[in-house]
């Protein structure tokens, strides 16, 4: 097994296990783990109504936000306390959902080769996601906010799109400007959400009937608990900011901010580097090998009639009904786009000509697939039922999903049982099952699916147990005897031994001895674990410790930002330095040989020479850097700007800098003893009309 | 000799509704003249045989109409078409098992599957779909 096949194994094996557990409370059709993607815009839903709310009464100043907050938070705790509360939390959660809906789609392969687009335009929807949070906490402008806006800015400054230093700004309270937070609002309220709006959209557009809304049990249940989780844990800010105090440790939310504690050890680049490395090996994911081509469905127009049950019936919305091209007297015809094909055949499960009862006229459906074509299954099916001997002889069909038909052999092959493998359960038009029993092939038929009815493609277990409901087209006829047949969900952690109970059990039942032939009214079902006393708790605990969860992360553990001895010292100054030579005066000579409209007196370079700094604590350098100039010219004003941490008490600072052709001693300096105070904030700055260092301790 | 004739009350107004009621005549009065012929049984199944796929794929075609066309007898009309079904797979099975007397029984239920259908349910069907065309 390749490394990825077990990465995608023990995903899968952690995965059933959180499943059984869920359907146990939930049962099945309500299990969170079937409504991932809905949940997470659910979620959205939640944020975007309680978001409202807050917009309405927050305001969008330096002294407004935090107090705005403060008010809807402690004020109006009942309604808008409970409305921030919700937004936090649901937004976490979200975090949650979407990357468990994430990690599913990996861990079941369903991402690969056709299916590359839903994949791909997932990962755009995290990079949204994530700056949505975290403009959020920037927004409520308290201690973790100041926090959140420096290590973002200190991220963003390394990226060359702004020539000045946007940490500048956040460094003491007069740079920082109200437009600062019109323009935050602006990204969070309406950029962004935009953006989201039209992602989700794009990302579901390939898929046949995707789920947008989860049941609404699940919509009330998390609802409720998050109300619950905001009452009994508040959304609190984290004391108003102070610039010249730097708040030793914070309640970070690791949903949203996991990156920026790198920031602490780690240069803004190895960051970037990170999220976009992860961000590619996401997007490459899809090509990446082992490949997996298989060809894809091919409409035969003889005997397509244009119904649209296929159409109906893709996963993937690979079938449109197009006009009739062939001139015969139909409106419409089936036509299969390669490029969303996904090669699952259940179009061929849904066609009403894939009969197989035909003796001298083809088999030949409207809709088949080249590599296991309706006729060469029945040829399987006619091949290994000849090997069945006995009288309760068991037929199983076996999904290709995640392999499991070789081992489903191995285990259940007998005298008595035999395998065949099919793509997937739906593929098996049911007047197949109808032609086994009826023809005497076998005296009951099984038919497996991916585990938990978590279909690799999506809706073969709900197709398959809707047929042989007679609730969906084609219909298992009525004449069938539904008692011989059974459908068993494999679980992986089970090693098969489910299927092999639910073939034991329907070998065992009276329905298939066809020599006793009496008709029995015995249902087949797998043995369920616990009744039904146990479900409302466990989906209280379920939701609990999910509530537990969402809580603990978003605040806890608390990140450490100095130790309890520690300040901090950050140099922030923009400065140019001289032009690279001297300006020349031109003689009337030199002038009289240039165009007339290009003669000046002056002759002067307009490139700069770099700013050199040094920086240190008791004749200890902290800090020692050469800052080139900016500009499409190197003509603009050097930045300086470093954060760093400092032990706490008495020392001398001093701070040189040379803006000069000078190699030895500095063009300016300022050197002061200094008692620094547990968490004190001191910014270096530099005058630039009285041309001197100032040492800003408020 | 023909079992059924095509009448101008079965059309629907749909050509290809209407194609294939054509060609399932066709179809029917085949079995019913090799019937009539003492044809081999193992023409007359396979001739049974197609037949179930070819109706199998127009009730299907039926249906899609039906419900496009927001037909209000849908369900008693689908139901119809899955006994008719079932009638056919029956008879598939009787004449395999007893070709003798299933010559019997099909000779009396051949037409009146077919008949019944158009006169009935088809032809309320048409009155309906009349209104959309």
């Amino acid at each position: 097994m390749t490394f990825l096949g077990a990465l995608q194994k023990s995903g899968r094996v952690i995965f059933e296990l959180l499943r059984r557990f869920l359907d146990r409370g939930f049962g099945s059709d309500l299990n969170p783990l079937n409504h991932l993607g809905a949940l997470t815009i659910y979620f959205f839903w939640i944020v975007t109504i309680s978001g409202i709310w807050l917009f309405l009464f927050f305001k969008t100043s330096v002294s407004g936000a935090y107090e705005s907050v403060e008010y809807l938070t402690h004020e109006q705790w009942y309604l808008g306390g409970v409305m921030r509360s919700l937004h936090r939390y649901a937004s976490d959660a979200a975090v949650i959902t979407l990357a468990l809906h994430m990690i599913r789609e990996f861990v079941y392969d369903r991402y690969r080769g056709n299916r590359w687009f839903s994949w791909v335009t997932g990962i755009p929807l995290l990079w949204m996601v994530i700056p949505l949070g975290i403009t959020g906490y920037w927004l409520v402008w308290d201690q973790l906010a100041w926090y959140v806006a420096l290590t973002s800015a200190e991220l963003l400054d390394w990226l060359p799109i702004f020539s000045d230093s946007m940490a500048r700004n956040f460094l003491s309270a007069d740079v920082l400007s109200d437009r600062f937070f019109t323009l935050m609002a602006f990204v969070h309220l309406i950029g962004l959400p935009l953006f989201l709006v039209f992602g989700i959209w794009l990302h579901v557009l390939r898929i046949n009937g995707p789920r947008i809304n989860p049941p609404r049990t699940l919509m009330a249940g998390s609802l409720a608990a998050m109300i619950v989780l905001s009452f009994s844990l508040p959304a609190l800010s984290q004391g108003e900011v102070d610039m010249t105090q730097v708040p030793q440790s914070l309640g970070l939310d690791w949903y949203y901010l996991l990156v920026y504690p790198l920031m602490k050890t780690w240069s803004p680049a190895w960051v970037w580097g990170l999220l976009s490395g992860i961000s590619l090996l996401l997007f490459v994911a899809p090509w990446l090998p082992p490949q997996r081509t298989k060809s894809v469905a091919a409409v035969d127009l003889d005997n397509c009639n244009g119904c649209a049950r296929c159409a109906d019936d893709c996963p993937f919305g690979a079938i449109t009904m197009m006009e009739r091209s062939d001139g015969k007297a139909y409106e419409k015809e089936a036509v299969v786009d390669p490029s969303l094909c996904m090669s699952c055949a259940m179009c061929v499960g849904s066609c009403p000509t894939a009969t197989p009862f035909r003796r001298h006229s083809a088999l030949s459906p409207g809709i088949d697939m080249p590599d296991l074509s309706a006729a060469t299954l029945r040829e399987k099916i006619l091949e290994v039922s000849k090997g069945l001997a006995g009288n309760r002889r068991i037929l199983v069909f076996g999904c290709e999903g995640h392999n499991k038909a070789a081992k489903l052999k191995s285990r259940l092959n007998g005298r008595e049982t035999a395998t065949v493998d099919i793509v997937c359960m739906a593929q098996l038009p049911p007047s197949f099952i109808d032609f086994v029993l009826s023809r005497d092939l076998a005296d009951g038929v099984v038919l497996t699916g991916c585990p938990g009815g978590e279909c690799l493609y999506r809706f073969g277990e709900q197709w398959t147990g809707l047929r042989i409901e007679r609730q969906r087209d084609p219909r298992l006829r009525k004449r069938v005897d539904a008692d011989r047949i059974a459908l068993a969900w494999q679980e992986p952690w089970s090693g098969l031994s489910d299927i092999a109970a639910v073939v034991a059990a329907l070998r065992n039942s009276q329905a298939v001895d066809h020599i006793a032939g009496q008709e029995v009214d015995e249902k087949i079902s797998l043995p369920s674990g616990r009744g039904n006393s146990w479900k409302l708790p466990l989906t209280v605990t379920a939701y609990a410790l999910f509530m537990v969860f969402v809580g603990w992360l978003s605040i806890w553990p608390r990140y450490q930002l100095i130790e309890q001895n520690q300040a901090m010292v950050s140099l922030s100054f923009s400065h140019a330095g001289h032009r690279i030579r001297a300006c020349l005066k031109l003689t009337q000579e030199e002038l009289n040989k240039l165009p007339p409209n290009m003669r000046k007196a002056d002759d002067c370079p307009r490139e700069r020479l770099p700013v050199r700094i040094a920086f240190s604590s008791d004749g200890t350098t902290l800090y020692e850097a050469s800052r080139p100039p900016t500009g499409l010219w190197s003509d603009g004003e050097s930045n300086v700007y470093h954060r760093m941490v400092i032990p706490a008490g008495p020392q001398k600072l001093f701070i040189g800098m040379v803006d000069s052709d000078r190699e030895a001693g500095f063009d300016y300096s300022l050197e002061q003893e200094l008692d620094f105070l547990p968490g004190q904030h001191v910014v270096v700055e530099f005058d630039g009309i009285a041309q001197s260092f100032i040492f800003k301790e408020k | 000799m023909t079992l059924i004739k095509w009448k101008p009350s079965f059309s629907l107004g749909i050509p290809s509704v209407d194609h294939e009621h054509r060609e399932l005549i066709g179809a029917i009065n085949t079995v019913y003249d090799s019937m009539v012929d003492n044809a081999d049984p193992e023409i007359i199944e396979s001739c049974l045989e197609d037949i179930y796929a070819d109706v199998s794929s127009h009730f299907a075609l039926e249906e899609r109409h039906m419900r496009d066309a927001g037909y209000g007898e849908y369900e008693a009309h689908k139901e119809q078409h899955e006994d008719l079904l079932d009638q056919i797979r029956s008879m598939m099975d009787l004449f395999e098992e007893d070709p003798e007397s299933g010559r019997v029984i099909l000779q009396q239920e051949l037409s009146d599957w077919f008949s019944i259908h158009f006169a009935t349910f088809d032809a309320r069907l048409h009155h309906k779909l009349g209104d959309h065309h």
